[in-house]
Formats: C-alpha cells, structure tokens, sequence
C-alpha cells in the first residue's frame, strides 16, 4: 500500500509542527501543512491528500468556511475532513454537520494517540 | 476478553456461550435482569449482550439503570422485537448495537469485536508489541510472523496482556478477568499458564522473558528497546523517539508560548485597572495555549489555560475576585513552565462539581444573605437563601446543597441553629455545614464541633474571607484522600504536588524524615509515599516503624525509588511496603497505582463501617446487615426481634460532667453490648444516644428477658469521675417481633421506636415490647 498523505491546516505553528512530527514518526505518513484556509484549500486540490485535519478557529477563512469550500470543490468533497477543535466548543459542531465532516479530534490531544485515533475514525486498516 | 451475557433462555445462553468459549471468550451468564445488574456493577467486562425481554428486570431498563451509574462499557441489546420503535427505545436507553434475535452467530461476534473496538479505540484492531502481533478477529498469534499455536488460556492472557502494554496486571485481576466465576483457579493454576506461554514464545524465539514478572506486583510486558522502525510496528515502540521528537519541539517553541503568557497577562493586568481593550487578545491567547499546552505534556497548564479563557468570554465588569482568581491562574500557570512535561494521562477531574457548587444560606439577616449570595456567585455557586429554620428543612431536601452556611440565632421562638446543626449530623452528615454567627462562647464553638460543623466563623467578616473557607470546606469534603509524601529533595515534591493536586487529594509534602511521626500523626493521611533514599531515616525503617503500630498497619504504603534490582524490591515488601513505583517517576503510572491503593482502602473501610467511637457498626452498615438478616428468617420462617435503645438522660450527663464523660459512657455502653451479643445478632449506634441491636432467632419475650439482665447489668456499672461523683446511667428499650410486628426494616423500626416512647413514658428504666393494641 502506497503511504497516505495527510493535509493539516491550522494556522498556530506550534500545533502545526507536533502534528506533523507526530504524524511522520507515529504513522509514517506523508504530511502537508498549511496555515491557512485558502492554503490548504489550494494544497488539497493539488496534492488530494488521503484526509484532512482541519482547525475550527482561524483568523479570515474559518475552519467552517475552509469545509465549505472543500465541499464545493468536486476533486476536494470526497476527501474525509477531520475536525481539530478546543474542548468545549461544541456548540458549533452542528454547523459542520452538512459539511462532510467525519468526526473531531479535540484539542490538546495525546500524540501518541493520535495515529491510532485517525486510524480509527477513518477506519484505516494496516 | 470478557463478555457478560444476560440471557433467560437457557438452550441459547448454552449456545452463546459455547460458541464464544471456543473462540476464546470468557463468558459469565446471568439467566435474569437483577442478578445481570449485580454482575455488571460487581465484575469488569468488556461487553454486556443484553436480552430485552428477561424475567425481574428487563435488558432496556437494566441498561438505563447501568448507565445512569456512569457504565461506560458496550452494551449490545439481543431481541426477538424487530420494530423500529423497538430499537429507537433500545438504543435511547443506551445500547451501542441492537442485534434481532435468531442470530447469527458469525455477525454476533462480528458486531461484539467492532463495539470493543468503538470502546477502547485507542487501540488499533491488530495487537502488536514489537515483532508480536494478535488478531483478535482471526485469534491468531504470531511472533516475527511465526505463527504461535496457544492454548485459549494462554491467548487470553496474552490479548490482557496486549490490550494494555504497560500496566503491570496483579494475579487477582489477571484471574477477575480471565476466568468466569465459576472457575476460580488457583495461583499455582496462573502460574502453570504464564509458564506455558513463556515456553511457547521462546519457541519462536522470542525472549521468554516478555511476559515480565514484577516482584510482589504482577506481570506484565516487557519494554521493547531495540525494537525495528517504528513505522511498522505501530505506536508502542515509536514512543520514545515521537516523545523525544516533541520534547526537542517544545524546547524550540518554548519561548514562543512565553510570549503567549506575556501576552496574557498584559491582558490581565489591563483588566484589573479596568482597561477592556486588551481582553480579546488575551482571550485568544488563553484559547491557543489551552489547545496545545496538553499536547505537549502540560495537562494541567492546559486546564488552567481554560479556565482562564471560560472567565474571559465574559464581556465586562469584572470583579475584583475574578480578576484576583485570573491572576492567581496565571501565576500556577508560569509555574507549570519550570517543570518537566509530563507523558500524555487522563484529564484529573476538574473540582468542584455543578451538584458540589450547590449552596445554601440560612440566616434571619436577608441583607447579609443576599451579599453573600452575590459574593458565592461570583466564585461560580449557585445560591438559595433560607432565612428561617423552617423554610432551611425542605430546601435541604429539594436543593441538595453542596454545602450549608448556618447562622445559629433566629429570631423566632424555639428555632435555633444548632437544632438543624443536630439534625444534619444525624440525617445529612455528607452535606458539610459552614457556621457563620455572632455568637462567640466556647461552648457554642464545642458543640458546633461535635456536631461535625466544618468551620465556625464569627460575624462580622469580610465576604471574600467567608467565600474562601466555603470553598475550602467544599474542597476538603469532596477530597479523594488525604496523601502523605516523604521525600527529602524539594524539587521532587514539588513536582509530584504539582502531579497531584488536580486529582482532588490533599497532599502534605514532608522534606524532612526526622518529623515524620509527627507529620503522620497530626495529618492522619489515607495513604503514605516513601522515597527510598533519605537522609536520617531511610523509607524503609520509617515503613517499618508504621507497620509496627497497629494503628498504622493498614495504611497503604507506596514506594518511590530509583532501584529496581530484585534485592532492593524485595526489601521494601519485606519492610511492609504495598506497592512501589520507580524513578524517575512517570505520571501516569504513580496515579493509577496510587488510586489502585487508595480504591482497594475505601472498600475495605466500606466493609467495616465502624462508628469510632462505640466500635459498633454505623446506621448504614447496620441496616444493610439487618436487611439480610430479616431475609434469612424469612426464609427459614424463624422469628427476628429488633430492639431500640436509648440511654436515658443522656443529655444532662453532657450538659453536667462534660462531652469527655458522655463519650465515655457511650463508648463504655457500646463495649458492653458488643460483649452481650452473638456474631449472627446485629449491634448498631443509630445517633446520638440512640442504638439498634437485633437478635436473630429469639421472639419478643426472650428479648425483653435478654435485655432486661442487661439493664440491671448496666445499672449497676459506676462511671466514677473523681472522689466524689458516681455516675450510673439506665437505659430504656422497646422491642418489636419480625414478622408479626412488621415483616421490613422500617415498620419494624417504627414499631420498635412506640414500645421505647411507652417504656419513657413510663418512668424510663426498663425494656417494653410492642402491643398493637396500645402502641398504635
């Protein structure tokens, strides 16, 4: 099986930075960033990672609006979207809820269980 | 791994359990609701396959009940109703799968692996452990791809062993979890399989040492070092250089977050000179580090980040109590940086409870009362004031109080505060009562004690300071356990309060072994830690002191050490010790081990149940044990007498000679009826002067007899004070026959309690029994 590519996008560098180490060392998967909406919007068209990390609370484009967009992309809408949300926010979970969006990760999280998490919810089987 | 199967139908719980025993499943079946309910709250499992429709109580409402105690396992619901509504209703009640019955039997078990899977999904389908992998849906084993032919005992040990990697299982819950109840083995029967396997994973050529033997602990997988490229095995052996990665991260990044905190607390201090126009900031700040402090090893940074952000979403007017808590967050906050992170561990339960925060004022002065209220507001309570006795009794039973703040004079004729004080102690003594009032003599403050008041606070005082030990007391009475370290490097304790705290434990750090008897004496801890290497007294002779005094002999003793050797393991089991963790010390591991201690504690207090000062069995325990009692004779149809006792004059014994005289008295009355009584009989201390004793097998007559000599046994004990004083005290007692009196506990209590009132009445001094003629 060829490595999966997974696409975070937030826009805080540190959590970026212990997602995508974790996620190289833990999965051994290929991992791109970005820190912005837009960006990770245009990184997914171009890469069409295997799922996508998504951060809810962004400066500009949203986590809510980024979903969208992806959702109106034909190439993007079939790409499973993983929620990065703060504890708490649940609220505006149902937002989301016609969005594609496969299920949340809360934040902090534990990294070394953040492999088997998104193995889990995306039912990956290695 | 463990199922619990709740089924009435004997030919298919058969065939359930064969078919699931033969793939390696452990099986407990329950043939009814009830006896389903009892299993489940008593055992660990990893599923409950429920039938619906089951004789006393039904799988639907068997599952509500389970989870609305907090049960957290799968629970698969097995029916022959195949309607919508039925499910709807099934899975509402908290089912995660709903099976129509006939089953299938391959779906069945295919349905029960996906829910264990939902249920711990923190663990990948496939178990590995370095070159070790078993496949639970296959059941096959193999090591380096070798293919490993286990028994079924030795397959379940190794999935136990697989599904948690490094808990180190104890024999008793290798066995609670491998063996049905039926079939308790011995340890020498554990042993032969541990052996087994140890001999078949050396066939293959694996160490036979992985299956790891902790000295006077348990077993459990041994660390794999060398293992290959974490990449393929998966997350176990990858920790260490993922953890190391993010550790070389955090240094990098470490700054940046300081800047994080300058931030916010530039947004702070601006609010406490009432600028708002940094706050957002702030907020968002308090919002970033909230999300990324635990990620890496900051868990309690991280609640205190949230916390910080919860108070900041309030748009204006904040009060100074809020801006002093903002700033004190802040400061623990910068003291979290000092320390090292620690491995990711289960949130600790954030203090106090919505239900804790519950509080209820009662004071005449509503003025006062409602300052007070807007004062507990603001520290997050939720406040009902009850400005008289009267209107305090029902509000104490709808509201459920967190905690009581009391005043003790009320203006109104025979209403006074240490009456409700009296009743509490004796209906309510969890909830804790706070004593706020004018009134100053020593003998207020006595009996306020007595009554099991949590602080007694003199009017007039400062809101914030009445606030404070209100929270202080709601704290304490919810604290899991009192906590006793010894270690005499001030850095490490430090850090293990820093570890500590969030779980709720009270914790008293003691740096210096030479005040350790004094330390424990005047903390009275639950459970004690001991570094092994100390100046003056080492861990080992401060253990061994404890054990020899029979006061001390059960308290829990856990080691803290940097020697693992067996020698060194060996001495602290010698000396005494429970249990030891080594440094440096990981986390995760002290408090669950630590919580292994202090669980295993509470049940045996909860067996005891002891009053302290009679020795006799406390209200609860006793009408649990009478419960039982009153079924037996029922069902061997013998006659059961319940009698109730009160020493008589009690009061003025107190009032007289002082409370050192009447707990004497009680305790000495207790002594004598524990003598008198024989171990299938029932002694209990209901209240105050107020106590129970049942008697099996004896008819009211005889009763009355037995206590009769008993009175004229205790009237003639001479309680001497001093030269001149002799104090001799009577009791009265009525007594009421099972069944004829009342066939249950409350009927014949009520009972029970008129022939007492009639013996009163009377003149005191002597035993009557029940007569429904007179006693109606």
């Amino acid at each position: 099986m060829s490595t999966r590519c997974i696409l975070i996008i937030d826009d805080e560098e540190d959590i970026r930075e212990v997602t995508q180490l974790t996620l190289e060392l833990e999965g051994g998967w290929q991992v791109l960033a970005a820190s912005s909406g837009s960006e990770g919007v245009n990184l997914a068209r171009f890469h069409h990672p295997d799922a996508i990390l998504l951060d809810v609370m962004m400066p500009e484009m949203d986590g809510l609006m980024t979903a969208k967009v992806l959702q109106d992309f034909p190439d993007t809408q079939p790409i499973p979207v993983l929620l990065l949300t703060a504890k708490g926010a649940m609220e505006v979970m149902d937002k989301f809820q016609d969005l594609g969006i496969t299920a949340t990760i809360s934040k902090p999280f534990d990294p070394l269980q953040l492999v088997p998490t998104i193995k889990q919810l995306l039912a990956w089987e290695e | 791994m463990k199922i619990l199967l709740v089924e009435d139908d004997e030919y298919l719980a058969q065939l359930l359990n064969q078919y699931l025993s033969d793939r390696n499943y452990i099986v407990d079946v329950a043939v009814d609701g009830e006896s389903g309910l009892n299993y489940a709250r008593t055992f660990d499992y990893d599923v409950l396959v429920l039938d619906v429709v089951l004789p006393k109580l039904d799988g639907i409402t068997l599952c509500k009940t389970l989870r609305s105690e907090h049960y957290q396992m799968p629970v698969l619901l097995l029916t022959a109703l195949d309607n919508s509504r039925d499910k709807v209703l099934g899975l509402d009640a908290g089912a995660d799968d709903y099976v129509v019955k006939p089953v299938g039997l391959e779906e069945l078990l295919a349905r029960i692996r996906a829910l264990v899977r939902r249920g711990r999904y923190s663990r990948p389908p496939i178990l590995t452990w370095g070159p070790l992998q078993l496949d639970p849906a296959t059941c096959e084993v193999t090591y380096d791809s070798r293919p490993l032919s286990l028994t079924p005992k030795e397959y379940a040990l190794l999935e136990l062993f697989l599904r948690s990697p490094t808990q180190v299982f104890s024999r008793e819950v290798i066995i609670e979890h491998l063996w049905s109840l039926e079939e308790p083995p011995t340890e020498n029967t554990l042993r032969a399989h541990i052996k087994g396997l140890r001999t078949k994973l050396k066939a293959v050529d694996a160490p036979p040492t992985l299956i790891e033997t902790i000295y006077g602990v348990g077993y459990r997988l041994q660390d794999y070092e060398d293992a290959p490229s974490p990449t393929k095995t998966g997350q176990e052996s990858g920790n260490n250089t993922t953890l190391n990665a993010i550790q070389a991260l955090w240094q990098r990044i470490k700054p940046n977050v300081l800047k994080r905190v300058d931030l916010l607390e530039e947004g702070i201090s601006a609010l406490a000179a009432r600028d708002e126009s940094l706050q957002g900031t702030a907020r968002q700040e308090a919002h970033k580090l909230a999300g990324s402090l635990g990620t890496f090893g900051y868990h309690y940074g991280s609640s205190l980040a949230r916390n910080i952000e919860e108070m900041l979403v309030q748009e204006r007017d904040f009060s100074q109590s809020q801006i002093d808590q903002l700033q004190r967050w802040l400061v623990e906050l910068r003291q979290q940086f000092q320390r090292h992170p620690t491995a990711a561990m289960p949130e600790p339960p954030t203090l106090p409870d919505p239900e804790q925060r519950r509080l209820l004022i009662v004071d005449d002065d509503r003025l006062l009362a409602e300052q007070i209220a807007e004062e507990a507001e603001t520290w997050g309570m939720d406040v009902k004031i009850a400005t008289t006795v009267q209107e305090a009794r029902p509000a104490i039973v709808t509201y459920s109080p967190g905690l009581i703040l009391l005043d003790l004079n009320f203006p109104e004729p025979g209403e006074d505060g240490l009456m409700l004080l009296e009743e509490l102690a004796r209906n309510r003594p969890e909830i804790p009562v706070v004593v706020l009032t004018v009134r100053d003599s020593f003998q207020d403050r006595l009996s306020v004690s007595r009554l099991g008041s949590q602080a007694f606070l003199q009017k007039p005082l400062p809101m914030p300071q009445i606030m404070e030990v209100a929270m202080e007391v709601i704290q304490r009475s919810h604290t899991a356990a009192k906590v006793l370290i010894v270690d005499d490097d001030p850095e490490e304790l430090q850090g293990l309060k820093t570890l500590l705290s969030p779980w709720g434990l009270e914790l008293e750090a003691l740096d210096d072994p030479r005040s350790f008897w004094q330390s424990l004496e005047l903390f009275m801890p639950d459970l004690l830690v001991l570094d092994f290497e100390m100046p003056h007294y080492s861990g080992i002779e401060l253990c061994q002191v404890v054990r020899n005094e029979p006061q001390w002999r059960k308290l829990p003793i856990l080691f803290l050490t940097a020697h693992t050797d067996s020698a060194t393991v060996d001495r602290i089991f010698q000396a005494g010790a429970d249990d030891y963790v080594s440094k440096p010390i990981s986390g995760p591991e002290l408090i669950s081990r630590l919580f292994n201690r202090l669980e295993r504690t509470k049940l045996l207090q909860n067996l005891a149940e002891l009053d302290a000062l009679t020795g006799l069995a406390n209200r609860r325990k006793s009408s649990y044990d009478i419960t039982n009692l009153l079924r037996i004779a029922l069902r061997h149809d013998r006659p059961v007498s319940f009698a109730m006792l009160d020493l008589d004059h009690f009061k003025p014994v107190n009032d007289t000679y002082g409370h050192a005289t009447g707990d004497l008295v009680l305790h000495r009355f207790g002594e004598m009826l524990r003598e008198s009584f024989r171990a299938d009989d029932v002694v209990g201390r209901w209240g105050g002067e107020e106590f129970v004793v049942v008697m099996a097998d004896t008819d009211a007559a005889s009763a009355v007899d037995r206590l009769s000599q008993l009175l004229q046994q205790w009237r003639s004990h001479e309680f001497l004070l001093d030269d001149e004083v002799c104090l001799k005290v009577t009791f009265s007692a009525g007594v009421a026959q099972f069944p004829q009196d009342g066939d249950d506990l409350p009927t014949l209590y009520r009972h029970a309690d008129r022939a007492l009132y009639r013996a009163k009445e009377a003149g005191r001094d002597r035993v009557f029994s029940y007569d429904p003629q007179t006693d109606c």
